[in-house]
């Protein structure tokens, strides 16, 4: 696989000819192979401005030559604030924030979730929101008139166990259960 | 041969040949099995698979059977008609068969090539499309062909430098040709080109000669200001309506002395100079425009308009100005055609992220060639339209309205979504194949006048494929044009009119962050307005990028599909001078071995009218989209007429006819119906 020689100079030996077949095949990943490496994405980004482990142009470039370990473990797949400006201007119709998207979707179903959105689809299992109600919230809403709000939501986890999403939050690294 | 007609009427005796094309076809399809399937549909009287039905071999099989097995019908499953279509019925008639009485399968464009993933359905298909040429064949009927003149002379569409050096070629051989042009002078693009890549020559120094050659040489016809309105007829002898605008100047009196132009009082945008200068309602496109003569844009002039002035016809000394001139309509008939209507450069508004239009200091290049020219608006002086200073840090930015294929995003970032393509706002999926060298040579124009200025070129692929191109693009490098690959998503203008461009600089990896006091958008080449019109008065098809579609991309790239008609220069696809001029040549020749023939033979389809059933409704008539037929009065009361020689044979005129009075010629209903039972046929 991969194998770092010197400090930062990754070497890359091995390469997956297939992923970008599997990404294209993946929903919003179809227009993947157009890219001709203009940088008009990164060009406009925010993120990449803000964050330069963020940019699209060398995510999609990795994708293309089959760096498929590193695309789906790292975490700047994640970074996309789906603000869709890159779509708007991408003269090949690569659609960026859908193919991050299906990238996201592969990543998970072999195990790599960001742990950041990992915490708040466990938040969301268990309290059916974002963030917790505590007490505190609840005797404030009761001062004010308002309805209690119940602490967990058995609907959610229910869903959560229909369409399968405890158990791809339970997978191992290679998409095992 | 009357002889030939009379095969017909026997019952039909039918050879089938399966061609393999190689691989082509067999690689795919099963061409025993289609052979097979073949064998005992009826009327056929023999049925042969060839490696190649085209070759030497291939067709002396098909004669000798003619012979023994005294065949009246000829079914060839193989390529596209398009290729083949004339040497089978060539062959045909030299083996005494009429040549209508031929019928082609195309089993390898419509089965192997477009289902080569699927061996199984291809075989299939190609098994439906024997059985229903068969059926068709059984039903068809001989045809005499007619024989038509060719007259020696030519029209060129399009007074660019492709047609410029057409109409020369083809006056140089003695040939007398007519060169249509839409505007009041000749030139085209390249008369507003200031110098040329990759040797940098004045443009018009190299140009003026040959217009100047052309409006000397007594076999051509200048027909200025002119659009063709109607094209009839087929090769060897086209009539063309031409309809000429009026200049309200008499070319032959106006002698260009200017002193109307001195006096006219209103003042208008100079679309020459891309509307960066003005000039008089009483102009002259550019000094050295042919025919030399004064114009009248009569959309501006005041008397034109408002009734009063004609203070030019008082100053003329010549008595040259004529208000009374009118449009004048005129047929012209000529053997062959060549279209040369060149390109229109793509409109940057089509993508606002550059700021085209809403921020004066970014250009076009097409303007920053009228800027630096020295007789554009700036008198050559390089300064910028915002203000009039001197640009110092230059930006080009590559591929504008080219290589774009976000038919969505595009769609609807002007025209609401409909990603319609055709607009010339909306941006192309092909490379313009010019801007790359457009920009080399236009950055090495802004260092040759200001060697300290700085010029920056923003870039996807530099493409530089041409004789000395590559040797320029490095010239410009060593003069110190800075190269960058990556495409600017935005450009933003600053307060004091300075523009700045993000980008990623793919090279260094970092993000660029830019400050320029001007911006050249290397716009694309599109076709020109109006071509679809012009196609369609002529049946011409156009290719998926819009331009007109060639004979055969590869060995008929002067042609088109229609006998008689040649393409020259840009108009068939964006390319570079040398390129279009070599085109040019090409098609004066093509143009000349037609008007070399003595007479054509010409393809006998069309309507055939029934009297006893038309009952003079004028629909065809009124459906008929080149006014081919035409219902008249005779003793029988209105009955519809067919014009054979404005006839294309498109068959709206059958399909339409309420009483089915019309039967098409070679696509008679039986024949159509038939091949579409048993193409339906379960087997
Ligand atoms: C900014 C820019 C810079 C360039 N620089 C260079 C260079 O340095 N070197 C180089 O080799 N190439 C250059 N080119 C390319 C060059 O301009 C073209 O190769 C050339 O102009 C093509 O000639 P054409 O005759 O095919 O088309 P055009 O020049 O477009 O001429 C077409 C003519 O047909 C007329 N016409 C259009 N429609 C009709 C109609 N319906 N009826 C009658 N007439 C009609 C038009 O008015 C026009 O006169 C440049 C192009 C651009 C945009
Ligand atoms: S803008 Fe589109 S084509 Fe250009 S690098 Fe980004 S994804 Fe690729
Ligand atoms: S008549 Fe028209 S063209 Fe002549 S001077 Fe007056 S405005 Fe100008
Ligand atoms: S010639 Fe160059 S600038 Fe023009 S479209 Fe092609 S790659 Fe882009
Ligand atoms: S086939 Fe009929 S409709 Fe078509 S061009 Fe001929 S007359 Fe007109």
């Amino acid at each position: 696989m991969e194998s770092v020689r010197k400090k930062d100079v990754p070497v890359v030996t091995v390469l997956d000819p297939k992923f970008k077949y599997e990404v294209a095949r993946e929903p919003g990943g179809e227009n993947i192979k157009y890219c001709f490496q203009c940088g008009t994405c990164t060009s406009g980004c925010k993120v990449a401005e803000l964050d330069s482990k963020y940019n699209p142009r060398k995510i999609i470039k990795m994708v293309i030559l089959g760096m498929r370990e590193r695309v789906l473990s790292g975490d700047f797949i994640w970074l996309c604030a789906t603000c869709y400006t890159c779509h708007e201007r991408c003269p090949q119709d690569v659609r960026i924030p859908e193919v991050m998207n299906a990238l996201k979707n592969i990543a998970v179903r072999e195990g790599y979730i960001h742990p950041a959105f990992r915490a708040q689809a466990e938040l969301i299992a268990g309290h059916g929101r974002l963030y917790e109600i505590d007490e505190l919230a609840n005797e404030k809403r009761t001062d004010w008139g308002l309805t209690e709000i119940p602490q967990g939501c058995p609907e959610v986890a229910e869903i959560y166990g229909i369409t399968g999403l405890f158990d791809l939050l339970s997978r191992e690294v290679g998409g095992k259960t | 041969m009357p002889g030939m007609l009379q095969d017909a009427g026997r019952e039909p005796r039918i050879g089938v040949y399966i061609c393999h094309c190689g691989l082509n076809i067999a690689g795919v399809v099963d061409v025993e099995a289609v052979r097979e399937s073949a064998r005992f549909l009826q009327g056929v009287a023999v049925v042969r698979d060839n490696r190649y039905t085209c070759s030497e071999v291939g067709q002396k099989g098909i004669a000798d059977d003619i012979k023994e097995f005294k065949l009246n019908r000829v079914v060839i499953a193989s390529c596209s008609p398009r290729l083949h279509e004339k040497t089978f019925r060539t062959l045909m008639e030299k083996s005494g068969l009429n040549p209508h009485l031929l019928e082609m399968a195309n089993i390898r464009e419509h089965c192997s090539w477009v289902h080569y993933d699927d061996p199984v359905a291809a075989t299939q298909k190609a098994k439906d499309l024997v059985r229903s040429s068969v059926a068709r064949a059984r039903l068809l009927q001989p045809l005499l062909r007619t024989k038509g003149q060719v007259l020696p002379e030519v029209m060129v569409i399009g007074g660019g430098v492709a047609g410029i050096s057409a109409a020369l070629y083809l006056g140089g051989m003695g040939i007398k040709t007519y060169l249509v042009e839409k505007e009041p002078s000749i030139g085209g693009h390249m008369a507003m080109l200031d110098k040329t890549f990759p040797t940098l020559d004045c443009s018009l120094c190299i140009l003026s000669p040959k217009m100047v050659e052309v409006a000397e040489c007594e076999n051509i016809k200048i027909l200025s200001y002119s659009q063709v309105e109607k094209v009839e007829g087929q090769v060897g002898n086209f009539r063309v309506q031409v309809r000429r605008k009026p200049r309200y100047v008499n070319e032959d009196k106006c002698v260009g002395c200017g002193d109307c132009v001195a006096k006219c009082p209103v003042k208008v945008n100079d679309e020459f100079n891309r509307n960066m200068g003005t000039r008089k309602a009483i102009y002259i496109p550019f000094p050295q425009a042919i025919p030399p003569a004064y114009v009248i844009d009569d959309e501006n002039c005041r008397y034109l308009t408002q009734g009063k002035c004609k203070i030019c016809q008082a100053v003329c000394q010549r008595g040259a100005i004529e208000f009374d001139q009118t449009d004048q309509t005129e047929t012209i008939e000529v053997g062959a055609i060549i279209v040369a209507t060149g390109f229109e450069p793509y409109d940057p508004r089509g993508l606002p992220e550059y700021g085209y239009g809403r921020f004066p200091n970014v250009i076009t290049s097409l303007d920053f060639e009228r800027l630096i020219c020295a007789d554009g608006p700036t008198y050559g002086k390089l300064k910028r339209p915002g203000d009039s200073t001197v640009p110092k840090r230059v930006a080009f930015i590559q591929c504008v309205g080219s290589r774009d294929q976000a038919t969505g995003c595009a769609g609807y970032r002007l025209d609401g979504g409909t990603g319609s393509r055709g607009e010339s706002t909306d941006p192309k999926p092909y490379c313009s194949r010019v801007c790359c060298m457009v920009t080399a040579k236009q950055a090495f124009m802004v260092k040759e006048k200001h060697p300290d200025a700085e010029v920056y070129v923003y870039y996807i692929d530099m493409r530089t494929a041409g004789k000395g191109f590559e040797e320029f693009y490095q010239r410009g490098r060593h003069e110190g044009i800075v190269f960058l690959r990556g495409r600017p998503g935005e450009v933003e203008e600053k307060e004091d009119g300075c523009l700045r461009i993000i980008s990623e600089d793919l090279d260094s990896g970092c993000i660029l962050d830019l400050t320029f006091d001007m911006v050249v958008l290397a716009q694309g080449l599109i076709p020109p307005g109006g071509l679809g019109e012009l196609a369609q008065k002529m049946n011409l098809s156009r290719s998926e990028d819009g331009f007109l579609m060639e004979g055969h991309p590869k060995l008929r790239p002067a042609e088109t599909a229609i006998d008689g008609i040649y393409l020259a220069g840009c108009v068939q696809f964006p390319k570079d001078i040398p390129d279009s001029v070599a085109q040019a040549g090409a098609a004066a020749a093509a143009a000349a071995v037609t008007c070399s023939k003595e007479s054509i033979e010409i393809d006998p389809l069309g309507p055939v009218i029934d009297e006893a059933l038309c009952i003079g409704c004028r629909l065809c008539e009124v459906l008929c989209p080149y006014g081919a037929i035409k219902v008249e009065f005779t003793d029988k009361g209105p009955k519809a007429k067919s014009i054979e020689v404005a006839c294309k044979g498109c068959g709206v005129c059958g399909a339409s006819c309420s009483t089915k009075a019309i039967t098409m010629k070679h696509y008679t209903d039986s024949q159509l119906a038939a091949q579409v039972k048993a193409i339906l046929e379960v087997v």
